[in-house]
């Protein structure tokens, strides 16, 4: 028998059944229908989640703290380079600030700045994509001593101490034109003068308060910061406690991918120190919503388990009707293989017609529920929900859930009817003519 | 040598514990273009014998030659396509697909066989024309009368230019008129086709039309002998309606066939 024909059998043979064709094929369009709108909302959800925490933070920057705990190896110098010898990371850097508070003013003439003075890696920050708003990052081509980089609203945090806050639309102080001096602060009023030391600012940076560290302050090269600080104490007095050791509080590691964030963090973890990443976040809510996927995927398969044994229950009904047919086209020199092919054509057929209208209705629902979900805001393609979210797309399909939904329909189609097939191929022709 | 030599062939049912012998052991020649009436009262295993011919059934013993080819030796599939080339089917209640129309019934045993649709219709058409149905090629079964039912039944069973064609009492379920004019097409055609064709009837009347009746009584051939009624008388042989009109129409399908 010629394919053709084959198939032209089996579809007439289900179109001469219509209804219960139809009834059968529903229970396939709405088995596919769960299967297809679970994953794409799980997909959704997927998308919605990692737009969300992209927007709260640099995903591969793992935060390294070490107050407070005794068993902690010290986070010194040496165990940043050991950070650095990692396999995945990239960049690593100390968020230093001098242990006492006022130790250092900034002046630009009668303006002072008495904020937060931090120290980093400048390499580190760079490779961590920091942005800059104005000018650059010092580099080894700038050296790094009186080199300062400011936060966005650097000039802003300028006052003049004559006149306390006063708030003004420009900032106090042009930071990359006019002449920056940093006065080592005396705790005791002495005739002595307070040693200065000229800055020269290389740069601002771009706001983002997603970012850690945060680039608000001014930064400073780590090692500068910590040479002006051995400076103060000696200019003050203050004598360095031996028995401590000296230990960051605070490091910043970037991962070259999201996916070794966990296992490098692992890694940092047993040398005692706390971590925190994005992957603590990230980690529950993928799980979560994995588990979500699981149940709604698995409520799918049992509607399109169902569905089988709606398949396997029409094609059995239909082969008691057609024993004698059968009977009457083996006789008449229809092989074996053929009937067989045509029952399975059949079965498949369902499967297969089931699955192409499932994801029609599909594309249809995910269709309403996104337009649902993203329309309250009036806007036609309005992407931002009220939370500043991103809730473009809580339903995605795309093209491999539908192939894979139209290739698992069929082979529903065809599991369900291979059973029934080899009873049909089994029927004893003589016995089936035989019967009035 | 014969195209079909039936040697020692036994059949031997069990239901329960009981044997049912339905074929003794029967020998039988049946030579090509031989029109063969196996006659019998029911329950003689006229039926049983004419399966076993036609490959449907297998023996508890012995062997059926067609031409040179032991059918008892064959498996399902390789009988289902000496089937499609060489047999046809003529059956007492027609056994028709009531789904489908005259043509698509008659052009089956020709798809089974993979002719093209183009042609298997055509052949199907001229074949329905042969049998007076004409008029009738687009209607379902429930459609037509027992006899047309079995003229369509006829049409396939010729339909594929089988070498042998078997009909196990084909006019068992038509009237005294009816019955003759199936007869006649049937016979009609083998001759002209000069096909071999193995009727099997419990009816006396019916056996005239054959060339030879085998005569069976429990599993026995108790006769076998040249019809007496075409032999004694020829104003006696069987008049030939329509038969002008089928003649043509059978002759060029033959033709185009061949
Ligand atoms: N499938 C079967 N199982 C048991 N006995 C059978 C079967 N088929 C036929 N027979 C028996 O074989 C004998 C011959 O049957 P059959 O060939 O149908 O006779 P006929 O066609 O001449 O009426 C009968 O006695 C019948 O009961
Ligand atoms: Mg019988």
């Amino acid at each position: 028998m010629r394919l053709r024909d084959m198939i032209v059998m089996s579809l007439s043979n289900l179109w001469k059944r219509k209804i219960r064709t139809l009834l059968t094929v529903t229970g396939v369009v709405i088995g596919t229908c769960a299967i297809v709108v679970m994953i794409s909302l799980g997909l959704g959800m997927q998308k919605t989640m990692q737009d969300s925490l992209a927007q709260m933070g640099d995903l591969t920057i793992i935060s390294i703290y070490s107050y407070g705990n005794v068993t902690a190896e010290p986070l010194d110098d040496e165990m940043l380079e050991t950070f650095r010898q990692l396999k995945y990371v990239q960049a690593v850097t100390p968020s230093y600030t001098p242990e006492n508070w006022g130790s250092f003013t900034i002046k630009s003439g009668k303006y002072e700045f008495s904020g937060q003075i931090t120290g980093v890696n400048f390499d580190a920050l760079r490779l961590m994509g920091y942005e800059m708003e104005e000018g650059q990052m010092p580099d080894s081509t700038t050296g790094y001593t009186d080199m300062v980089v400011f936060g966005s609203r650097a000039g802003f945090d300028f006052y003049n101490p004559k006149k306390g806050w006063t708030n003004s639309d420009t900032p106090n102080v042009d930071v990359m034109n006019d002449k920056l001096e940093l006065v080592i602060n005396k705790t005791e009023e002495t005739s002595k003068k307070a040693p200065t030391h000229k800055l020269t600012a290389t740069g601002v940076m771009v706001e983002d308060w997603s970012r850690n560290p945060s680039p608000y302050g001014v930064f400073m090269d780590v090692n500068y910061l910590r040479s002006l600080e051995q400076e103060y104490k000696k200019l003050n007095g203050i004598k360095e406690d031996k028995e401590k050791v000296f230990s960051y509080n605070n490091v910043y590691v970037k991962v070259d991918d999201m996916k070794h964030v966990a296992e490098v963090e692992e890694q940092i973890k047993a040398h005692g120190f706390e971590t925190s990443s994005m992957e603590t976040i990230r980690k529950p809510l993928e799980d979560q919503a994995r588990q979500q996927q699981m149940i709604f995927g698995g409520l799918g398969a049992i509607s399109l388990l169902v569905a089988a044994l709606g398949i396997t229950n029409t094609m059995i009904m239909s082969i008691y009707e057609r024993t004698r047919e059968i009977g009457v086209m083996k006789v008449l020199g229809c092989v074996v293989g053929d009937i067989r092919a045509m029952f399975l054509m059949e079965a498949g057929g369902i499967g297969l017609l089931g699955g192409i209208i499932g994801v029609g209705v599909s594309y249809g629902i995910s269709f309403l529920i996104n337009s649902l979900g993203s329309g309250g805001g009036g806007d036609t393609g309005s992407i931002w929900g009220p939370g500043g979210m991103s809730i473009g797309g809580l339903s995605i399909i795309p093209w491999w859930l539908v192939l894979g939904a139209l290739i698992f329909a069929t082979l529903i189609g065809l599991i369900s009817g291979f059973s029934p097939a080899n009873r049909a191929v089994k029927i004893s022709a003589l016995t089936a003519i035989k019967q009035e | 040598m014969s195209l079909i030599s039936v040697k020692d062939i036994r059949k031997v049912y069990r239901v329960d514990k009981e044997k049912v012998v339905a074929l003794n052991r029967i020998n039988l020649e049946i030579d090509a273009g031989e029109i063969c009436c196996i006659l019998g009262t029911s329950g003689s295993g006229k039926s049983t014998l004419l399966n076993i011919m036609a490959g449907l059934e297998k023996p508890s013993r012995g062997a059926v030659m067609i031409g040179k080819v032991d059918i008892v030796k064959l498996n399902e599939k390789q009988l289902a396509q000496f089937r499609q080339k060489n047999i046809g089917f003529i059956f007492q209640s027609y056994n028709l697909m009531p789904t489908m129309t005259a043509v698509e019934n008659v052009a089956m045993p020709l798809m089974f066989k993979g002719v093209l649709k183009r042609i298997r219709v055509r052949e199907a058409k001229r074949m329905l024309k042969a049998v007076g149905l004409g008029s009738r090629m687009l209607h379902k079964p429930t459609q037509m009368s027992g006899g047309q039912q079995q003229r369509v039944g006829i049409a396939r069973a010729f339909v594929a230019h089988p070498k042998i064609v078997f009909a196990d009492e084909p006019t068992g379920n038509l009237d005294s008129k009816t019955t003759r004019e199936v007869m006649e097409m049937i016979v009609g055609i083998a001759r002209e086709h000069k096909e071999t064709l193995i009727l099997v009837t419990h009816d006396r009347d019916i056996a005239r039309y054959a060339d030879r009746i085998v005569h069976l009584v429990d599993g026995n051939i108790v006769s076998d002998e040249p019809n007496q009624s075409i032999m004694a008388s020829t104003e006696a042989a069987p008049p030939q309606p329509a038969a002008s009109e089928i003649e043509q129409n059978v002759d060029m399908t033959a033709d185009r066939l061949a």
